[in-house]
């Protein structure tokens, strides 16, 4: 069975808070899972007593167990994908849609029609 | 109260015929009964009192509240259970911040030398910080409503160089539960029974007197003294270890930050920023249940909204 580093959900309602946990791809979301890596809480916060409106989001991880489980074939997912690459786990990858290549324009002479 | 003039008595619907009533048409009274004609005798006797020297007096309460009765400390001559403690006034506080923020003095040697409670002493100095904070944002102060509450209260002082009485007795203990209770301990005789003996009689794991006094450098100071040194020597002494002690409770903060920043990598992104703290997986334990294990628990209860828990933060960051 295929493992993979995922969120869990957990939290209330509008104040999602999320393991990052390893688990086997296809049991439910907020089971048990083979093991707790780390959280992430998603909600931005100012530092206490910081007036600059500069917010900060706060990740909780264990680096080795996250590389030993991708050394041993884990797939993360692309919002894992995405945390364990800031901190040089993995490599960058680009989630976003990708921007539609500009064509080349074609000249009305150049083409050539029977 | 000044004594209410006699209304005329007119009906107040004449009284508004008069040109300066049609202005301000609220001026009238809101009671319609006339007023008494004859004041009362006791009435009388309020206003000789008032006029004469005790109620002059009253009234100008220059140097500190003065209250009715005979007792300095009870403002309400009818409720012998409520008394008035003085509080530091303004220069003593303002003299505790310049020592312990300015000058650098633990807090310790601060409340010993200024017979201030070590508690009221670290209050204090937080609300002067929050004060001078307030002053550098240029918040605007109740400066005039801070006066005339402070004119209301009974104030103990202390100046530098002179002779100031304490505010307070600051190495007060606690009086244990276990202490309560009435013990009948047979010693024999030839036997030295000490503190810490008394409080082993109470219960095994109580502390003596001497462990749970918040200041224990004061009472070895008091029993260097006893032993014929100097009080001056004893009391640098002292300072020193106060000072040593404070120094070391900072040296902890200052490692236990270094060590939080070392385990947290900050990720700057155009939005926010992402701080990743390292922690240890293992830490949930065997069961995957511990306390101290890192995230959302599996198979233990979480009971934040449990009904009669306390959901108020009890620290501050």
């Amino acid at each position: 069975m295929v493992v993979k580093i995922r969120l869990a959900r957990f939290g209330r309602r509008n104040s999602p808070f999320y393991n990052i946990v390893v688990a086997h791809a296809r049991t439910a979301r907020n089971s048990r899972p083979l093991e707790v890596i780390g959280t992430y809480d998603p909600i931005p916060k100012p530092d206490p007593y910081d007036n600059s409106g500069k917010l900060h989001k706060d990740i909780k991880l264990d680096s080795q167990r996250a590389k030993y489980w991708i050394g041993v074939g884990a797939q993360p997912t692309d919002t894992a994908w995405r945390l364990l690459s800031m901190v040089g786990i993995l490599p960058k990858k680009h989630f976003a849609p990708k921007e539609s290549e500009t064509k080349g324009s074609v000249n009305a002479g150049d083409v050539k029609i029977r | 109260m000044p004594p209410r003039l006699p209304a005329p008595l007119t009906p107040v619907v004449d009284a508004c015929v008069v040109p300066s009533c049609k202005s301000a048409p609220f001026v009238r009274s809101f009671s319609s009964t006339p007023c008494k004609q004859k004041m009362s005798r006791a009435r009388q006797q309020m206003y000789q009192w008032l006029k004469g020297r005790e109620g002059s007096e009253l009234a100008e309460a220059k140097g500190g509240p003065r209250y009715l009765g005979p007792l300095q400390d009870q403002p309400f001559p009818l409720n012998p259970l409520f008394r008035s403690q003085p509080v530091l006034d303004e220069q003593t506080r303002e003299l505790i911040w310049d020592k312990v923020i300015m000058r650098g003095e633990a807090l310790k040697a601060v409340s010993a030398e200024m017979g201030v409670d070590v508690r009221r002493v670290a209050a204090v100095v937080r609300l002067k910080e929050v004060e001078k904070q307030w002053e550098r944002e240029g918040k605007k102060l109740a400066i005039p409503y801070a006066k005339a509450v402070m004119n209301m209260l009974p104030k103990t002082s202390y100046r530098e160089g002179e002779k100031n009485l304490p505010h307070e007795p600051v190495n007060e203990i606690h009086v244990h539960k276990l202490t309560m209770q009435q013990l009948f301990v047979p010693v024999s005789e030839s036997r030295h029974f000490t503190r810490q003996d008394a409080a082993k009689a109470f219960h095994d794991t109580m502390l003596s007197v001497d462990a749970r006094s918040p200041q224990p450098e004061l009472i070895k100071m008091e029993r260097e003294i006893l032993q014929g040194k100097t009080r001056q020597d004893s009391l640098a002494k002292f300072k020193e270890a106060t000072q040593k002690e404070e120094d070391r409770v900072a040296q902890r903060i200052a490692r236990e930050a270094q060590r939080e920043e070392e385990a947290t990598t900050r990720v700057a992104t155009d939005r926010y920023e992402f701080r990743f703290k390292e922690i240890n997986a293992d830490d949930v334990g065997r069961t995957g249940r511990s306390r101290k294990g890192t995230g959302w628990r599996y198979g233990a209860p979480f009971d934040d909204r449990k009904r009669g828990l306390v959901k108020i933060p009890t620290s501050v960051p």
